[in-house]
């Protein structure tokens, strides 16, 4: 009984809709219009598409591309931690009296839309913006450089620069939320300030740092406007821009919906990985 | 086919899209919207006493060029009657974002003393899918394409139209007056036309050497980083194609289109982008040469950085025989509330000056005979130096088409696209 809120929230915005990207991966186009249609009745599932995706990710012709999905997102995710953490410190554990401007400053880029936000860099980036001018004046180029040509840097910068404010703030949550009693007894107990960060602060925002790590890493995987936007070559495309492309007007978007579900089947590994270490944390947590 | 003046429809793509950051949001969008219908009709097709067979599918109904298509109409699908009066409004158009010039929609407005509302769609694909399901409602479609319209034929979401509401349907280009993919031009009337070629920085590379490589440059490593190719699984591919002098540009032969494919695939260690974008990466100097839409290089003098002279905009527009040239049209919706408005709102647009007003503003040329590259010019609406964005009429006739394919062709091309895209 208590649980059926809970149920329900699973069954509407996980079974369902998961159910849904199944149906459409095994289902057939429409005969006239080539769009989408979901085959609900597992009696007539047609797996072709998505045995088809399975063989291109799987040593053909897409491996490359999700191989270069991963590494772009595991990049953007060590830079977001380096960046973001101690960010993220510093607001949650020093910052006073600049601890309400700050927020408000890691708040104001949700003001503004992402596209929005990508097409300033674009601007930003092109060959006579401000980038290539500053890098010339200082004498840092020798010339205008092309950052919007097939650029792995410019992608993984756009990536990080669009997804870091998912990662600062629950992670601030997180770390705002600790007891600096904690801390202040580790130092009593004549740990530095860097033990007693390695052995205090840095466990006890484990759970917060995975959390944002997971916020971050999910919508970033199926990203492909940053792509899109800032590099526009084959050279940087992720696996968003292939389910963009077979979801958006061919005649076999059965394949776009198969690649998502190769995709949450890969995410499915990380996530547990999460899930197993929050259940230990709580256990814990209980315990004591 | 990707449509001209691209640049904020393409905006509204990925703004709409946004909702897809999430990997299986746009799957799960795609299987929202195709739930709540059924599968389209296929073969059976009531048809009216005079008009042609029923086709044997809906690919029976794609017209091409030396096999026009009569297409059909139905019995419970017929024009309206002649001599009705304009419904109150307002019209509602179906159209690519700013791809109507305000101006000419206040003329409209006001000679009819109607409101009018513009509804921007942002594919071809989205529009038919939100138009079957009733996403999206209206009078008229601006801005359709052969690739899409012969399905909403077959699935009744046009009706056929009423020439009597049609008496400027003589200013059109005599080329499209009777075009193959709708043969009496029973449910379309032309918009605007375009060609596939190359836009390019004249200050960079001699036009001369356009002239004589064409699509060769873009597999010239010494442009390397420099160079954009269509974001068109079909467009993309005829580059390719063409560059080898294969002019059928809808082979189905699954070894040339793998070939194209692979040939692409080159472009790939010359960091080529793939975009539409070349209008706006010509101009600030991202790209130096890339394929393109003739109305490009028009739109791109709007983007030159300040002080750039309009001149080193070029467009290489290749000759009769190779040259791949499109148009969209008009045509209204069976659920149309405003037919006749709709009707009147067509003939508006094909008026020659009403189309010389439209052209300033979107850039692409009205399928006009009216509109031609030298009156164009003459209104000095069109610089000289971008005489070859326009086409003439002989142009527009024995220009090469990429028309639309049967659903397993057209998978041929897109796996070889997807197989370049992937990098």
């Amino acid at each position: 009984m208590f649980a059926a809120p809970g149920v329900a929230w699973l069954l509407a915005l996980f079974v369902v809709p998961f159910y849904a990207v199944i149906a459409l991966a095994v289902g057939k186009p429409d005969p006239i219009f080539g769009t989408a249609n979901p085959e609900w009745n597992p009696a007539k599932w047609d797996a072709t598409a998505l045995s088809n995706a399975i063989g291109r990710i799987f040593g053909g012709d897409l491996g490359n591309v999700m191989l270069r999905t991963f590494t772009y997102v595991g990049i953007t995710l060590v830079l977001c931690i380096s960046i973001g953490y101690p960010v993220a410190y510093y607001v949650a554990r020093s910052a006073r009296k600049s601890r309400g401007a700050i927020l408000i400053a890691l708040v104001m880029p949700f003001w503004i839309s992402y596209l929005m936000r990508m097409l300033a860099w674009v601007n930003l980036l092109a060959p006579d913006g401000l980038v290539n001018r500053f890098l010339n004046f200082t004498g840092l180029l020798g010339g205008p450089k092309n950052w919007l040509s097939g650029n792995a840097v410019t992608v993984v910068i756009g990536l990080v620069y669009g997804y870091i404010p998912f990662f600062i703030l629950p992670l601030y949550a997180a770390l705002e939320r600790m007891d600096g009693r904690l801390i202040e007894a580790a130092r009593d107990l004549g740990a530095s300030r860097a033990s007693a960060f390695w052995r205090v602060t840095w466990p006890l925002s484990r759970q917060g740092l995975m959390a944002a790590s997971v916020i971050t890493v999910l919508p970033m995987f199926g990203d492909y406007y940053t792509n899109g936007y800032l590099s526009g070559s084959p050279n940087t495309s992720m696996i968003g821009n292939q389910i963009e492309y077979y979801l958006h007007g061919t005649s076999t978007p059965q394949t776009g919906a198969s690649l998502v579900l190769i995709l949450s089947v890969l995410l499915v590994v990380l996530m547990a990985y999460y899930l197993v270490s929050t259940a230990r944390a709580a256990r814990t947590v209980a315990l004591r | 086919m990707t449509p001209p003046m691209l640049s904020r429809r393409q905006f509204l793509v990925r703004s709409a899209a946004g909702l897809a950051i999430l990997p299986g949001a746009s799957a799960l969008i795609a299987a929202c919207s195709s739930s709540s219908t059924k599968s389209s009709p296929t073969t059976k097709h009531s048809v009216a006493g005079s008009s042609t067979a029923p086709p044997a599918g809906p690919e029976g109904l794609i017209g091409t060029p030396g096999n026009a298509v009569k297409l059909p109409i139905y019995d419970d699908n017929k024009a309206i009657a002649d001599g009705l009066k304009p419904e109150a409004g307002p019209l509602t158009i179906l159209n690519y974002a700013d791809y109507v010039s305000p101006d000419v929609v206040k003329a409209f407005e006001t000679k009819y003393g109607v409101k009018v509302e513009i509804t921007p769609f942002d594919a071809d694909s989205d529009l038919v899918e939100k138009v079957r399901t009733g996403a999206l409602t209206g009078d008229l479609i601006l801005s359709a394409s052969y690739d899409t319209y012969y399905k909403m034929v077959a699935a009744k979401l046009v009706q056929p139209l009423n020439h009597s509401y049609l008496p400027n349907f003589v200013n059109v280009l005599p080329a499209l007056q009777d075009p193959f993919y709708d043969s009496g031009s029973k449910y379309t009337v032309p918009y605007t036309l375009y060609a596939l070629g190359l836009d390019y920085r004249t200050d960079e590379i001699d036009p001369a050497t356009v002239a004589a490589k064409g699509w060769e440059l873009l597999w010239d490593p010494k442009y390397k980083g420099k160079i954009s190719v269509l974001n068109n699984d079909r467009e993309s591919i005829a580059a390719a194609l063409l560059r080898k002098g294969i002019v059928d540009l809808n082979t189905t032969d699954a070894t040339v289109i793998a070939q194209a494919g692979s040939d692409l695939k080159e472009l790939v260690a010359s960091n080529v982008k793939v975009t539409i974008d070349t209008y706006k990466n010509v101009p600030t100097d991202v790209t130096t040469i890339g394929e393109g839409y003739s109305g490009d290089m028009i739109n791109a003098i709007g983007q030159l950085p300040q002080g750039t002279d309009a001149k080193v905009l070029g467009f290489w527009k290749p000759e009769i025989g190779k040259l791949a040239v499109n148009n969209d049209f008009q045509t209204v919706l069976k659920a149309a509330k405003n037919p006749v408005l709709a009707h009147l709102f067509i003939n508006f647009i094909i008026d020659n000056e009403n189309a010389f007003s439209n052209f300033a503003f979107t850039g692409y040329q009205p399928a006009l005979a009216a509109t031609s590259a030298d009156e164009l010019i003459k209104r000095q609406l069109v610089p000289e130096t971008l005489r070859s964005c326009l086409l003439s009429n002989e142009e527009v006739a024995k220009g090469l088409r990429i028309h639309a394919l049967p659903l397993d062709k057209a998978k041929l091309y897109e796996t070889a696209y997807s197989t370049f895209n992937a990098g």
